[in-house]
């Protein structure tokens, strides 16, 4: 600056000359930002893949890529590459937390404060106010960025907590994510603990809007980081002990199941029985607390007679349970042999049947005399009964089971069977 | 005292009581005045409030251990044991079939027809399903996968490990019950100075 200082003669065309550079920056700008749009399918594989596409690229377009440095040729033989400004510009609008940066430098960024506000008292004390407005839209700027570079940086410090880390799957992985998080919650700090506020007071000196801009404005927001921080600080810290213990946890289980499988024999020592049972294993007995009408307060009796009229009644008289008990019960050993043996001898009849598959059939009784068995008439053919009542119904229609019945007598219509007749279906 | 009557009800009836089994009754029992006023109640009864290391669950102690309770104790301790092994497979099944790297925790979601599909797709978990659900604490008779998965359910809501909202819908949640078992195992671990590690060695991680 110093050695160009201009003379009080030269000031207007130094100042067209600075309004032509910024309208070329603008329209060179424009073209620029426009390449982005044009070619965002193939900056977008080089930013998910290892190197931009050429395929689809002229060469002309290629060499506008590289002249913006939104590729760049790491070496001449190797491929294009996406320059990492531009990976960290799509990371920071996908919000795409496996590629996000956080950027702490503070150190730099206060070096430029400090020269722009040398440049704009100079311009000031030298009355140049458009070079003057220009600084202070530079410093406005550099303001912004510091701002807006922890602004980012928290963002993607809350995405990435409030996700629980979601974007990689395995707890070590999110561990690890974890603490590379927590150290740049550090640096960050680190980073705030730079800004100097005494020696910025001394180098705004009395200027009202510098004041305004470097001193409180930057006190508010910096101080908002540094709470923002501390609370994200914490419930990282908070996660890292919640992925630690199950970390843990997994790591007990399935210790624990090993060593059993290896000592299938393992027995614990008995913990009840030591003079300090420890409280886990202290369980007590389950209590039913249980009640049942009472009448002897007054007031509640007519509560539990409308109780009892609301019951519904039974559909049928109960049947005395104790009658029917006994046989249930007897059915032990000798017993159920012997039924098994019957249901044997039944099923060989049915077998007979179907072996003569007789037009007429087989008597039951018939087959009983035949045989050497030595079962009761009425429960054999009880027993033929059940099992043909007991089939199937698709096996019971390969039957007709034919009873040769009769009257009680002739005032009572209690049939009584004498006989039944197996025949096969089919045979009919 | 009158409105701990369902409380008191439940956590005699040996019920755990967990954020996720009854919310309202937990959130309730973190206040300590309630937390002696129960005991204060339940002093005639040889009952006491509760609970595992982290306060996640809380359930009824014997006031004064007597031979009795000790018997009981034992047996209980006996029954827990029994189940230890089955019910660590159960956990290592479902982080593997979840594929998941942390071990199911209290208010999970778990549906067992999902679980049966990652199972039927997978032998080696097929394979685990098939012997832990034949365990006599699952007792499963069936060779069918579905059957067994079912099975398994019903036996660990019947424990109080998951409970079903809806008794019409095959969804479950886990309960804190599954806590005091995994504390139950580092105590088992920390009384017969058995050599399993559960913290990561440091070395190692450095490495990572």
């Amino acid at each position: 600056m110093s050695s160009r200082m201009p003379s009080t003669e030269a000031r207007p065309a130094e100042d067209h000359a600075d309004h032509q550079l910024e309208g070329r920056l603008a329209s060179t700008g424009v073209e620029r930002l426009a390449l982005l749009g044009k070619h965002a399918e193939a900056l977008m594989q080089g930013y998910s893949r290892d190197e931009v596409p050429l395929a689809n690229l002229s060469e002309r377009a290629l060499n506008k890529l590289l002249a913006a440095r939104i590729v760049w040729r790491p070496d001449e033989q190797g491929g294009v590459k996406l320059a990492p400004r531009v990976r960290e510009l799509i990371a920071e609008m996908l919000a795409d937390e496996t590629r996000r940066q956080v950027n702490a430098d503070v150190g730099e960024t206060l070096e430029l404060l400090r020269s722009l506000v040398q440049s704009y008292r100079e311009a000031q004390s030298q009355g140049e106010y458009w070079r003057q407005e220009q600084q202070l839209l530079r410093l406005r700027q550099a303001l912004d960025d510091l701002n807006g570079r922890f602004a980012d940086a928290i963002d993607s410090l809350w995405q990435r907590l409030n996700s629980d880390f979601g974007f990689v799957s395995r707890l070590n992985d999110k561990i690890r994510e974890n603490d590379r998080a927590q150290k740049q919650i550090v640096r960050l700090l680190d980073g705030l603990q730079l800004i100097d506020f005494d020696e910025l007071i001394e180098l705004v000196g009395s200027d009202g809007g510098l004041r305004k801009l470097l001193i409180s404005q930057l006190q508010r927001q910096v101080s908002q980081h540094y709470t923002s921080l501390r609370e994200v600080q914490s419930r990282l810290t908070e996660l890292m002990a919640r992925f630690r213990q199950q970390q843990s946890r997994s790591r007990l289980v399935s210790g624990m199941a090993a060593f059993l499988r290896e000592h299938p024999n393992f027995v614990p020592g008995n913990y009840a029985r030591r003079s300090e049972v420890p409280d886990l294993v202290n369980q007590a007995t389950a209590l039913n607390a249980a009640a049942s009408p009472a009448l002897d307060h007054q007031s509640d009796t007519r509560v539990i007679t409308e109780l009892l009229h609301e019951l519904p009644r039974p559909q049928q008289p109960s049947r005395d349970a104790t009658s029917a008990g006994p046989a249930a019960v007897e059915t032990t050993g000798l017993v159920a042999a012997r039924q098994q043996a019957l249901k044997d001898d039944v099923e060989r009849f049915y077998l007979a049947v179907i072996d003569q598959s007789a037009e007429a059939g087989i008597s039951a009784l018939d087959y009983l005399h035949q045989s050497d068995m030595t079962w009761g008439e009425e429960i054999w053919l009880f027993q033929v009964i059940a099992e043909y009542q007991s089939l199937p119904r698709s096996e019971q229609a390969a039957f007709r089971l034919q009873q040769s019945e009769s009257r009680a007598s002739q005032f009572n219509d209690l049939r009584l069977i004498h006989d039944v007749t197996l025949r096969l279906a089919r045979s009919a | 005292m009158i409105e701990h009557g369902p409380l008191l009800e439940r956590l005699l009836a040996g019920e755990f009581v967990c954020a996720v089994s009854d919310d309202h009754a937990f959130r309730r029992l973190q206040d300590e005045d309630t937390r002696e006023q129960i005991d204060t109640y339940l002093r005639p009864l040889n009952r006491r409030l509760a609970t595992n290391a982290e306060g996640s669950v809380y359930f009824l102690a014997w006031r004064q251990l007597n031979d009795e309770a000790r018997d009981q104790l034992s047996r209980q301790l006996g029954e827990v044991l029994h189940s230890l092994m089955p019910m660590l497979e159960w956990l290592q099944l479902m982080q593997e079939a979840l594929g998941h790297d942390a071990l199911v925790a209290p208010g999970d979601v778990l549906k067992p027809a999902e679980l049966s599909a990652r199972c039927e797709d997978n032998q080696s978990l097929r394979e685990q399903l098939e012997r832990l659900a034949g365990d006599s604490f699952f007792g499963s008779q069936s060779d069918q996968l579905d059957a067994q998965m079912k099975q398994v359910f019903k036996r660990l809501r019947e424990h109080g490990y998951v409970l079903q909202p809806h008794a019409d819908r095959q969804v479950y949640l886990v309960t804190g019950k599954v806590d005091y078992l995994v504390d139950l195992v580092r105590l088992i671990r920390d009384e017969e100075n058995l050599p399993i590690e559960d913290e990561m060695p440091q070395a190692q991680e450095n490495l990572l």
